[in-house]
């Protein structure tokens, strides 16, 4: 478990992993006593949700398409995906728990733990940043009181910095609950939590079926979002160490990787250009043979 | 001033998203007629003939990829990209919310061109308002006859299905938004197969975004000849363009191909009062940037291409003398990293690398040894990817490093790595 021996992070990650550190197991200890006793809650909505799901699966030629619509719709009654869900969905497409989870991961939008009943999710694209961004991160993160990632001990907001939101045009922009928030100034931040805890804003609270922790982020998102996709760039404080400053290992892995493998250096697009033109070729022999795969 | 209202009619003066006031202005006219009068070689013909590209991002003719689909009678399928996720990208989520019948009309007639009998459209996850108004749109389209069962008196019937994903820029990319699609996690596949041969569930597949698409409509209504008579030689046609950064009035504009960059900043209002020109950043996060000396360069594909870079979705960002290039750098890798799918080592290892690193020098902390190495990893994570998004990284991060190396410089602390 991270929290035991938290890798040092980068920036905000430096800052999560002490915070956690401090809260120590709490918030997984949490979640699993709160699944435990949402067992029967569960499967009321399961049976609830059920006509709904199948009506997804039949959208599709293969039915572990329906997979995502079927994880939305459960986050929309549970506030966040569940164990509970996963297995559900693995039962109704003939999948295997791991595969729904590992699919289920891979996507940021999907929460595994309870987040809070406003989540906002600001952006930190380069446009934004161009236009003020880190401003409006600093305000959000000190009238918060919480950092990246992290749910107000109150279990009302969840702050993420996200990437590009394709509202450009109106830097900074953020989303409430997935719905657009353009043009923010401090002064419109303040108004929006003040309608928020007063319950009257106008995008719909979350549901909240379990009470958030500190982060919604499991152990290995957290790994991941330090940098744990990428082993050799674990951080590490002394010089020289892997990650450390100076440490060129991660370097010299590429250089090996480019070296003993020996990949064309054709650059990826070119590659596909001239590929495609053997595609060309491949759709003709396709048309004469009526070749099949 | 060249702007011009083919896509973008309309929108901001009437309710488009009601389907009678889409009607009203003519919208579906030229399905129904397709439908009825046309063959789907013709609808074929017009969209190779109009000249169109590609307005995702990488250019490609659509005609042509279209043309590569092999008669084996198996069920083919269309995919409207709609995972707009390009940083400084904006047009699709504009299109979307503000014309989704538009987006449904290019849908149908893309679908009609290709022979396939449903068709699918990827929402970006968080274009959770978008998928709705989609989703009321499709409604109203289905109550109205325009797709279902034996359209208009034929024997032709077509299904639409809006998809929505979950988060992952990388699910924008053509196999990895099929992967997702079928309910996997978004990892590009190794091409070939390219999906014209095997896409969704292994048949064969055209994936089209939703500009080029909706460009289907008025190349229809006024011929092929009209679209292609505008552009230059082998850039045809129109362009929504997304200008973001620092101008007085971002916003998209939609113009001929072939406008210069700097009449472009012109339209967005020009920059902002007291402020000098620095780099323009013409294709999305995944471009290099151009300068001064390319501003007169008209706006199309070879062009771009020409000046280094690329014309990619049309998202066109300006960087005025305020800028820190250092944390713009940064803030590009960042974005990659995060976003690679974690695949293939060099795109995983490399982008993470340069995080760090970059990160180093945005605290004022780095090595002058970084500078040769930033150049190297950089350039060799390019070209060793399933996908483009590895390649991705060097465009804008080496094309700024090169430019501005002195805001690079001031921030190294010391020479070399010390210590243990």
């Amino acid at each position: 478990m991270h929290s035991q021996n938290p890798p040092m992070g980068v920036g905000d990650d430096v800052k999560l992993a002490s915070q956690n550190a401090a809260s120590g197991a709490q918030p997984h200890q949490q979640m699993d006593g709160a699944q435990a006793h949402e067992g029967e809650t569960f499967a009321k909505l399961y049976a609830q949700l059920r006509p709904q799901c199948e009506a997804l699966i039949a959208q599709y030629e293969e039915k572990r398409s329906a997979l995502l619509p079927m994880m939305h719709l459960f986050q929309e009654h549970e506030g966040y995906v569940s164990h509970d869900a996963m297995r559900a969905a693995a039962e109704m497409l003939d999948l295997s728990p791991a595969v729904v989870e590992s699919t289920v991961s891979f996507y940021t939008l999907f929460f595994r733990k309870p987040v809070g009943k406003y989540v906002l999710q600001v952006c930190r694209g380069l446009m934004c940043e161009l236009r003020g961004a880190e401003e409006i991160h600093k305000y959000f993160r000190e009238k918060l009181g919480v950092g990246h990632l992290e749910t107000t001990d109150d279990g009302l907001f969840s702050y993420e910095e996200v990437e590009c939101l394709a509202a450009c045009d109106r830097a900074t922009c953020m989303q409430v609950n997935l719905e657009f928030v353009y043009d923010l100034t401090p002064q419109m931040i303040d108004e929006m939590i003040d309608l928020m805890r007063a319950g009257t804003y106008k995008t719909k609270p979350m549901a909240q079926t379990a009470k958030p922790g500190r982060t919604w982020k499991v152990d290995q998102d957290l790994q991941v979002s330090r940098g744990g996709k990428a082993p050799g760039t674990l951080n590490s404080t002394r010089p020289n160490n892997a990650g450390g400053v100076g440490d060129s290992s991660g370097v010299i892995m590429l250089d090996r990787f480019v070296t003993n493998i020996g990949f064309s250096p054709a650059r990826t697009h070119e590659r596909t250009v001239r590929d495609a033109r053997g595609v060309y070729e491949l759709a003709e022999e396709g048309s004469n043979n009526n070749a099949g795969h | 001033m060249p702007v011009t209202k083919v896509l973008t009619e309309g929108i901001g003066e009437a309710n488009l998203r009601d389907i009678d006031v889409y009607r009203q202005r003519g919208g579906y006219v030229q399905w129904e007629r397709a439908v009825r009068e046309l063959t789907p070689a013709q609808v074929m013909e017009a969209a190779d003939k109009s000249g169109l590209r590609g307005r995702g991002g990488a250019g490609f003719p659509t005609g042509r990829k279209w043309g590569f689909l092999p008669n084996n009678g198996k069920p083919r399928y269309l995919v409207c990209n709609c995972d707009e996720a390009e940083p400084g990208t904006f047009k699709d989520h504009m299109l979307l919310e503000q014309t989704p019948h538009l987006v449904l009309e290019g849908i149908l007639l893309g679908a009609y061109g290709i022979g396939c009998t449903h068709a699918y459209i990827y929402i970006r996850g968080e274009f959770k308002e978008g998928y709705e108004i989609f989703t009321k749109a499709l409604a109203d389209a289905r109550a109205a006859g325009m797709f279902g069962k034996k359209l208009f008196g034929t024997d032709y019937s077509l299904e639409v299905t809006a998809h929505r994903g979950a988060g992952a820029y990388i699910c924008g990319e053509e196999t990895g938004l099929l992967n997702s699609l079928e309910g996997k996690r978004g990892e590009p596949r190794l091409k070939p197969p390219f999906p014209a041969i095997a896409g969704l569930y292994g048949m064969p597949t055209v994936v089209n975004n939703v500009e080029t698409l909706a460009y289907l409509v008025p190349v229809l209504k006024n011929g092929a000849e009209w679209f292609s008579s505008v552009g230059t030689e082998r850039s045809k046609g129109y362009k929504i363009v997304s200008v973001s950064g620092h101008v007085q009035k971002p916003g998209n504009y939609e113009m001929p191909l072939g406008t210069t960059v700097r009449e472009i900043i012109e339209i967005a209002g020009g920059l902002l009062p007291g402020r000098k020109f620095a780099a323009v950043q013409p294709g999305g996060q995944s471009s290099a940037c151009i300068f001064e000396e390319h501003l007169d360069y008209p706006y199309d594909y070879e062009s771009m291409a020409k000046a280094g870079s690329m014309l990619g979705s049309g998202a066109f960002t300006v960087f005025d003398d305020s800028t820190d290039f250092v944390k713009a750098a940064f803030n590009s890798v960042r974005f990659y990293a995060h976003e690679s799918c974690g695949q293939c080592t060099p795109c995983r290892e490399g982008g993470h690398w340069l995080e760090r690193v970059l990160h180093r020098f945005v605290e004022g902390r780095g090595l002058a040894s970084d500078l040769e190495m930033i150049e190297r990893v950089g350039t060799t994570i390019t070209g060793l990817n399933l996908c483009a998004l590895g390649d991705s990284i060097e465009p804008f991060l080496i094309s700024v490093f090169r430019r501005f190396k002195p805001q690079f410089e001031a921030r190294i602390q010391r020479e070399e790595a010390v210590g243990v």
